[in-house]
């Protein structure tokens, strides 16, 4: 909740989820604690009810931090004080209440996993066979990962991938009746299951993600080889109307996000993807099939679990994140971070290696430079690139003198536009600046 | 009837603590990244959970000082990387400006899993202004005055009231201390305590501490 609310924008509702889940473990605790049986004796039982309640908890519409709160009645069972024994209609009406409070938290995770359509896709998701691409990504160069400890890998590992969303349970989503559909200011609607996406041809495309909330030198950043179909073929193929300028894209779990129709049209490889690095997508990263458009910013291009697309107008139907203050359009500003070496690190005088990863999607990174205490810009190494895309891993050799040193990173872009130095918070269109790093040299 | 508004007191803390809406990787770690690489880590707003052993309550008498909404809360700040929390916290704005002229704010915002005793404005006021206009323009002196009050690691309340000195990012120790429900460290008091933030643990204070080679 806490996270939800201090996003710029947020507004009451968004805590909703989180109190009702509150009112209800307030309730549940306060139910049990009058049944509560008197005395330290008949207190001990009471520890059965709370750990069911335990069970039953994470299922919940309170999710994790429901879970959370199953440490209290125990406690209070056990601080009733010891007057009297009054132990076993007492007892009997605690448990009484326990395993009803058990069944409601049940029922309630019940409800609550049925309104989600919550159970695990889990094994769903392991039966999926994913074609291979008609059009594979091109063979990734010699030399994009520099053998460097400390340094970002080149492509993201699944289970390391930034995961940024607002659900306290995930959209458990069976691709069985996971439908696409395609309507809003289009000549034809269309309707696609995922055994229709799986029978197309596919294309894979490797394609760094930012997210609007990465500060400089942050970790919202990820790249990976997706699979999927390409978006402009099916948008053409419902025949858009002239004056539509959005693609208003809505998803399982409530998210809605705007994308401007131009660029998922101008022949960048945008998908809707259902493919990450060799897997169906994760669960946590819009399992069955979600959208991925090079050089935009996430909350603007990359709709997980998407279950619609509407094309419209930007002026016509604002998004989730718009409404809330983020810029309606985002594209992803060029940035370049210092990954070695760390914050605060003690080295050696002497050769120090110093590297990062720098970006500038569909644009690409033509060089990145690297400045000492404010000193002249030095080049650093770049390793190839693989397509316009995709982050560059770079490094610079810095013969470190002894003392307190802060070392600077800007990026230059192939269109000749090098990062500004300007600081600019995440919000509302992503932050900017020059990342720096401040270490001591023995 | 107090310990039945004390436990729901308390579930209303923990879910304070935060659920999590974004996190980089798995939600294990609430700071560094859990990819192989370890990029120097930090957390935007809507960052991974507050890290759970620390999640005691907030104290100190000055903690009514910190806005009660908003990015400078302590919800605002818990999911944000410490010199951007601290950015967002009037309390600590010339600390938050000592900072930027040290050109620290990427450093303490990529920074792993750190503590920071955060002298508060009254803190600063305490220094002839004559002295801290010469100490703002030596980039040095203020570096090292800083990192004197950053040490590797997330202390927790109970760590500080064992008295065990706590070794800084500067290379002298910082003495901590507990007595009667009222922290120190050196000298300074703690003002409000175990303030939680994406990558760091705060401690506000109200004194500025000079390294000893100062």
């Amino acid at each position: 909740m806490s996270a939800a609310l201090s996003l710029p924008g947020a507004t009451a509702g968004d805590a909703v989820p989180t109190l009702a889940g509150l009112a209800a473990a307030a309730a549940v605790l306060v139910v049990l604690a009058r049944a509560a049986p008197r005395s330290r004796a008949a207190a001990r039982p009471a520890r059965e009810p709370g750990q069911r309640i335990a069970a039953a908890g994470p299922a919940g519409p309170g999710g994790p931090a429901a879970a959370r709160a199953t440490a209290a009645p125990p406690d209070i069972a056990a601080a009733q004080g010891t007057a009297g024994d009054r132990a076993p209609a007492d007892r009997r009406r605690f448990l009484i209440a326990g395993a009803g409070a058990a069944a409601l938290a049940a029922g309630c995770g019940g409800l609550g996993g049925a309104l989600l359509g919550r159970f695990s896709v889990s094994s769903l998701r392991g039966q999926v066979r994913l074609p291979a691409p008609a059009v594979p990504a091109p063979a990734v160069p010699a030399g994009t990962s520099l053998r460097l400890a400390g340094l970002t890998p080149f492509f993201t590992p699944n289970a390391s991938f930034y995961r940024v969303d607002i659900d306290l349970a995930l959209p458990q989503v069976p691709p069985d009746t996971w439908t696409l559909r395609i309507d809003g200011m289009v000549g034809r609607e269309i309707e696609l299951t995922f055994a229709d996406l799986l029978r197309m041809p596919l294309t894979e495309a490797d394609i760094t993600l930012v997210c609007v909330s990465d500060e400089v030198g942050g970790p919202y950043a990820g790249n990976a080889r997706w699979l999927g179909v390409p978006l402009a073929g099916l948008l053409r193929r419902a025949r858009i109307k002239a004056g539509a300028d959005q693609v208003l894209s809505a998803a399982a779990d409530g998210m809605t996000i705007s994308t401007p129709l131009d660029a998922v049209l101008d022949g960048r490889p945008a998908l809707l993807a259902v493919g990450m690095n060799g897997q169906p997508l994760p669960v946590a990263h819009g399992f069955p099939a979600r959208m991925v458009v090079p050089g935009l910013y996430g909350y603007t291009s990359a709709t997980k679990w998407v279950t619609r697309l509407t094309a419209t107008t930007f002026a016509a139907r604002p998004a989730y994140w718009t409404q809330r203050g983020y810029a309606a359009q985002a594209p992803i500003k060029t940035e370049s971070r210092i990954d070695v070496p760390k914050p605060f690190a003690r080295l050696s005088a002497g050769p120090v290696a110093v590297a990062g990863v720098a970006w500038a999607p569909t644009r690409g990174i033509a060089a990145v430079e690297v400045s000492v205490d404010g000193g002249p810009w030095q080049r650093a190494r770049l390793a190839a690139a693989d397509g316009p895309d995709t982050w560059r891993q770079w490094m610079w050799a810095w013969d470190a003198a002894p003392g307190l040193h802060r070392l600077q990173v800007r990026a230059t872009d192939r269109t000749g536009a090098t990062q500004t130095s300007r600081r600019a918070p995440p919000f509302p269109d992503g932050a900017s600046g020059w990342d720096s790093v401040v270490v001591t040299v023995a | 009837m107090k310990y039945r508004l004390v436990a729901v007191s308390g579930l209303a803390a923990c879910l304070a603590a935060g659920a999590a809406a974004c996190s980089s990787g798995s939600s294990s770690s609430s700071a560094s990244s859990p990819s192989s690489s370890a990029p120097a880590s930090s957390s935007a707003p809507a960052a991974a959970a507050a890290s759970p052993g620390t999640t005691a309550m907030d104290f100190g008498p000055a903690c009514s000082a910190v806005p009660k909404s908003g990015a400078g809360s302590f919800s605002g700040m818990a999911t944000a990387p410490v010199a951007t929390a601290a950015s967002a916290n009037p309390v600590l704005s010339t600390l938050v400006a000592a900072v930027k002229k040290a050109g620290l704010v990427d450093t303490l915002n990529s920074a792993s899993n750190i503590t920071v005793f955060a002298p508060d404005n009254a803190a600063f006021a305490k220094i002839p202004s004559a002295t801290l206009a010469k100490v703002l323009a030596d980039k040095a002196e203020l570096t090292k005055i800083l990192t004197y009050h950053v040490a590797s690691g997330r202390y927790s309340p109970a760590q500080l009231a064992s008295g065990k000195p706590i070794k800084t990012l500067e290379g002298a120790t910082v003495t901590p201390g507990e007595a009667g429900g009222s922290y120190a460290v050196n000298n300074a008091h703690v003002v409000c305590g175990n303030v939680q933030t994406a990558n760091a643990t705060v401690y506000i204070i109200d004194t500025v501490m000079m390294p000893p080679s100062s």
